[in-house]
């Protein structure tokens, strides 16, 4: 089914899982398509992408979060 | 080392700021990956980003992210500014700085947001870039010196 919201499936999938990995793997990336979760935790945002690109390729979007219990919120000026 | 100079105007309140120019676009990664499967992509677009302490991201506007077709890595992130919050999509895309030998920035996150009503620049380069500079703020005579 498709959704509305861009990465709504993939943001879901992240909430399900956002208290074990918050405790397992505080601060890494995740990468997220569909249902499908890549396996390694990631330091870095850009090696994360370039995994996700390597295991998914460019033809559809697909989630890079960093894990954080609360989400923080920054502020812009 | 890399140098570039940049002006403005400290005492015009009209003037948006110190402001450079910029591409932004998708990584070399996603064009090879993407034209593997027929995507195509458009030519790079140079547009005027400002230099703003104030953001701890490089942000660009949200009609821009879309129509240079940057990849979604992440969407309705909370980000808190004067008066309210708003809601940010998130690209990973590459920024380099054509007027400058200043070097490129391969592989980062770009948050995507709304620019209402700005009509000086569609890009604002945040402190994610700027702590890769040394950056002499000069208010009296009107110019930036950059470091890279």
């Amino acid at each position: 089914m498709e959704l509305a919201t861009p990465l709504a499936m993939e943001l879901r999938v992240f909430e399900e899982h956002r208290n074990e990995w918050s405790q397992t793997h505080p601060g890494k990336y995740v990468v997220i398509r569909g249902e499908t979760v890549l396996e390694t935790f990631f330091e870095e945002y850009a090696d994360a992408f370039r995994a996700g690109l390597e295991k998914f390729g460019a033809s559809r979007s697909f989630l890079v979060k960093q894990i954080w219990r609360d989400e923080p919120v920054y502020f812009i000026a | 080392m890399h140098t570039f100079q940049v002006n403005w105007n400290p005492f015009d309140p009209a003037d948006p700021g110190p402001c450079i120019k910029v591409i932004v676009a998708n990584t070399d990664d996603t064009i090879e990956a993407g034209r593997a499967v027929g995507l195509e992509y458009p030519p790079a677009q140079v547009v005027t980003a400002l230099i703003d302490t104030g953001s701890p991201f490089t942000i660009v506007s949200r009609v821009f992210a879309r129509n240079r077709g940057l990849f979604l890595t992440n969407a309705a992130i909370p980000i808190r500014v004067i008066g309210g919050e708003c809601r940010c999509d998130e690209y990973c895309g590459s920024v380099s700085f054509p007027d400058s030998n200043l070097p490129r920035i391969q592989t980062m996150r770009i948050l995507a947001a709304d620019f209402n009503r700005e009509a000086f620049f569609s890009c604002l380069i945040g402190r994610d870039i700027l702590k890769n500079w040394d950056i002499r703020f000069e208010g009296r005579a009107g110019r930036v010196s950059i470091k890279a």
